[in-house]
């Protein structure tokens, strides 16, 4: 076991606020557990040495944060500083109410098998609670800001229940100062027929860590249309979890990422089909410069009786250095026969023919580069549904792009 | 009714008989004494009892593997007994006359090519009856053309230094919990050198059989094919019908040197276990092949038999423009479970593989391909193209796939396909329309799916593989 674990439960063992109890599963769980590994498969190409070796710590006091503004929209903002919650949205809309829990609520929804899932279990302070009433759609973008300041920890947990035939938009945004360590995760009930657009932004200072989820249940007939971008950091970790759990449910996923320097980003994606005739679509994308590393797992596990089910799950990267690294590993788990699945992955780097051909009408080589690169990426940008967020990324990936690297 | 489903089960498994040679076999268990009277049985020198101890003593270290999709009763070594030898071994048979002619009689009923059938089929069979290989013909012929093929245990007395020099050069004893227990205990197997610029002028085959009762089977082979020569070898097994699970951990390692070829095929079909999973062969094997400069391995597997399957043959691609190649078919019924695939290392510049994997599930099996393509900083382009099929026949089975890709190198291509799928409703109306019943129609379409891998094999191979699918599959319909 590491210190920082041994520190972390150490902690949780001393925090007396009532709901003790609540935190006792988790807390004997996460004695018991293992420290991931190399030899830990859901671990095998991230290495936990910026966990060990962070120093980052629960601060007393936390300065005056505010998230990043997105031109064209005002959001419903719910902000988290170093793991507290400073701001809960004024003039909520009918229909929507936030609640806070005082401390962790053990929700049904995100599997128990991670450790740092255990550690979020333990010491999330405050947990907000979302709730949108049956059959109200709230048109205006609810934006959970994870802030953490320079040097901070700080672990966050929202919970959010659409209502059957309600709809719902909700935008993670995660910005961390340097030297930060946080986990955040968020999980997401969507009722009969109802729908979550849901956006999670990890665009945060290189040298930090963050690892968190979203863990998505659907039920019957629900929908949800997901797009996820991140860049790297010391340590990037983002597990996703779609659950069909009532018929008829569709789950969309686009994920981007781009790393530079020695980032690390690892998706872990994993979908489960329990019941017949739901759909998945998931198209990941992803570019590693310099000398950085990718990680992508994508897992489709269709159970005994969920015959009729359409998963695909597409996986391209594009490798621009020759010290940089991409690990995918799509996986199948099939148990019914009338199914259709199908993955595909790729590696490769940025068609030489197509970087000629531009260079042959006069332009750079390394401009030709970037919008080889930007194509690939902005295909799935174009897909985000409220068009000022994908306006709002274009440049900042525009940026990214132009600060890469490219040999 | 009872009677009825006996009796087709019985005609299910066509090799499923036991022929009553007499053996000599060691009780049950494992230690060091054990090693030491195989080793002193089969007349080793030194170094290879050195390196077997060495072998027992990590495997004791390490720990079973659980990371396949399979599960399986917990497997007492000690229980297994680790050597068996036909009796009338003893005096070594100088020709087939001198050959137990109950063992001939055994190989007939397996159809397999010994006596008359040697001409015409134009295969030499090293036929390795339990531990002990018996006979080994077309010898001569081999011999005019330089070609060394004998059993392992032969070679270590007439070929010590090519032995020495790669035995556990491409599977190491560290390699992995299986590897290391069959290099302890290994018995026999094949040996097979190609000298330099040579074709060997004749398909190589092995024909396995277990059939001492509760008795592990521990074959190791090795191949070397040295500069520019080219050999195509066969590997097929059948098995006779048991009650309790028997424990097979064989390692085959291959040697293709500069501009070398070696296509190996393999038709396996040990005993599967009745339909509720009793009996059957536990099969846990390691092959690899290590490709030097503009070499070629080429794998084609068919997997039919076994209740437990655990097989990733592997290239490692070390020389430049090499090429490995794996075409793999796995059928399980039944409750048989398969985890297999195949390991592509790329380390070598513009090197290239292929892999094909088709997996059939039917009954209430699992069947998962589980493969690792690494591209190594140096493969400066090179290529990989991967292709899993996986179709399920009825509702009770799985069909898992689990890939690894790892490239570090940008010029590198790798590209991973998977797909699954059931037998269509069109494809079987359109077949029953025509007057085929359902069960040829489903052994058509399976034949059709796996077509890409069967042209892979050498044309006897193929036919056979055939019929093995069309048996298999037999009752899996409706």
């Amino acid at each position: 076991m590491s210190e920082w674990l041994q520190q972390a439960i150490a902690r949780a063992d001393s925090i007396q606020d009532g709901f003790e109890d609540q935190r006792a599963t988790s807390l004997a769980l996460l004695k018991d557990i293992k420290w991931p590994t190399r030899k830990t498969e859901a671990w095998k190409y991230t290495p936990l040495r910026a966990v060990e070796r962070s120093a980052a710590i629960f601060k007393e006091e936390s300065p005056e944060l505010e998230p990043v503004a997105v031109e064209g929209l005002e959001f419903l903002e719910l902000t988290f500083v170093d793991g507290q919650l400073v701001s809960l949205p004024e003039d909520l809309p009918e229909g929507l109410t936030i609640e806070m829990q005082e401390s962790s609520l053990f929700a049904e929804i995100k599997p128990e098998r991670h450790v740092f899932g255990l550690v979020n279990d333990v010491l999330a302070a405050d947990v907000a609670v979302v709730t949108v009433a049956e059959g109200v759609a709230i048109e205006q973008l609810l934006r959970i800001n994870n802030l953490l300041s320079n040097g901070a920890q700080g672990h966050i947990r929202v919970i959010v229940d659409i209502k059957a035939g309600a709809s719902l938009k909700v935008v993670e945004n995660a910005e961390g100062q340097g030297a930060s360590l946080t986990t955040a995760y968020t999980e997401y009930q969507i009722g009969a027929e109802a729908t979550l657009e849901h956006y999670r932004f990890a665009l945060q200072a290189a040298d930090n860590v963050a690892i968190g989820g979203c863990h998505f249940k659907l039920l019957e007939s629900a929908s949800l249309n997901s797009s996820i971008i991140g860049f790297g950091s010391d340590l990037q970790r983002i597990d996703t979890d779609i659950i069909h759990a009532g018929e008829k449910a569709d789950a969309k996923l686009n994920a981007i990422y781009l790393l530079d320097g020695k980032e690390l980003f690892d998706l872990h994606a994993n979908v489960e089909h329990a019941v017949p005739n739901c759909t998945t679509e998931e198209n990941i994308r992803g570019i590693a410069g310099d000398s950085s590393r990718a990680v992508f797992n994508g897992r489709i596990h269709i159970h005994r009786d969920a015959q009729k089910t359409l998963a695909e799950l597409n996986n391209r990267n594009l490798l621009m250095s020759d010290k940089a690294e991409i690990n995918t590993k799509p996986e199948l788990e099939i148990y019914a026969d009338d199914v259709r699945c199908a993955h595909g992955a790729t590696i490769a780097e940025i068609d030489k023919k197509a970087l000629y051909y531009l260079q042959t009408r006069g332009v750079s080589r390394s401009q030709a580069q970037l919008m080889l690169s930007f194509g690939f990426i902005n295909e799935l940008i174009d897909q985000m549904p409220t068009a000022e967020l994908a306006e709002w990324v274009r440049p900042i990936i525009r940026d990214r792009f132009s600060q890469m690297e490219v040999k | 009714m009872t009677e009825q489903i006996d009796k087709a089960l019985a005609r299910e498994y066509e090799a499923g008989f036991v022929s009553a040679v007499e053996s000599e076999t060691f009780e049950p268990g494992l230690d060091e004494d054990v090693i030491r009277r195989i080793s002193e049985v089969k007349g080793e020198p030194e170094w290879m009892l050195e390196w077997r101890l060495n072998a027992f003593r990590v495997w004791q270290e390490m720990e079973e593997p659980d990371w396949a999709h399979v599960s399986y009763p917990k497997i007492d070594y000690q229980a297994v007994s680790y050597y068996s030898a036909p009796k009338s071994m003893k005096d070594k048979p100088k020709s087939l006359d001198e050959v137990d002619p109950e063992l001939l009689r055994t190989y007939e009923k397996l159809g397999i090519p010994l006596v008359e059938q040697q001409m015409l089929a134009g295969v030499a069979v090293d036929a390795v009856f339990d531990s002990v290989s018996v006979v080994t013909t077309f010898r001569e012929k081999l011999e005019e053309a330089g070609v060394i093929f004998c059993p392992i245990s032969e070679a270590l007395h007439k070929y010590p230094d090519l032995v020495k020099k790669y035995i556990g050069s491409v599977v190491p004893t560290k390699d992995n919990y299986f590897a290391a227990l069959n290099c302890a205990v290994f018995t026999d197997g094949s040996f097979v050198y190609i000298p330099k610029g040579t074709r060997c002028p004749m398909e190589l085959s092995t024909y396995f059989r277990i059939n001492e009762q509760n008795t592990g089977q521990f074959e190791r082979t090795l191949i070397i094919a040295d500069e520019g020569s080219y050999v195509s070898y066969l590997e097929g097994c059948t098995a006779p019908q048991r009650d309790e699970n028997q424990l097979h951990a064989a390692v085959v390692e291959l040697v293709a040197l500069d501009d070398a070829e070696i296509k190996y095929s393999t038709v396996q079909n040990w005993y599967p276990g009745d339909e509720e999973g009793k009996g059957g062969i536990y099969n846990f094997v390691t092959k690899r092949g290590v490709c030097h400069t503009n070499a070629k391995i080429s794998w084609t597997q068919v997997e039919t038999g076994s209740a437990v399957t655990w097989k990733y043959p592997s290239c490692v691609l070390k020389g430049d423009n090499s090429v490995g190649e794996f075409y793999s078919v796995a059928l399980t019924r039944g409750r048989q479970q398969a985890d297999t695939g195949t390991k592509m290392i790329h380390i070598g510049k513009n090197t290239k593989s292929t892999i094909i994997s088709k997996g059939i599930s039917a009954g209430k099996s699992n069947n998962s391909y589980r493969g690792l393509v690494r591209m190594n900083p140096g493969a400066e382009g090179a290529r990989n193209f991967t292709q899993c099929d996986s179709l399920l026949i009825g509702d009770q089975c799985g069909a898992h796939t689990f890939p690894y890709v790892e490239s570090r190198n940008p010029s590198a291509i790798v590209e991973h396909e998977a797909t699954t799928s059931k037998v269509s409703d069109d494809q079987m109306f359109l077949c029953r329309q025509r007057g085929v019943d359902p069960e040829k129609a489903v052994s058509m379409i399976v034949n059709g799916f796996c077509k890409e891998v069967f042209k892979e094999l050498p044309m006897e191979f193929a036919v056979e593989a055939g019929k093995l699918l069309e048996i298999s599959l037999e009752g899996s319909v409706g």
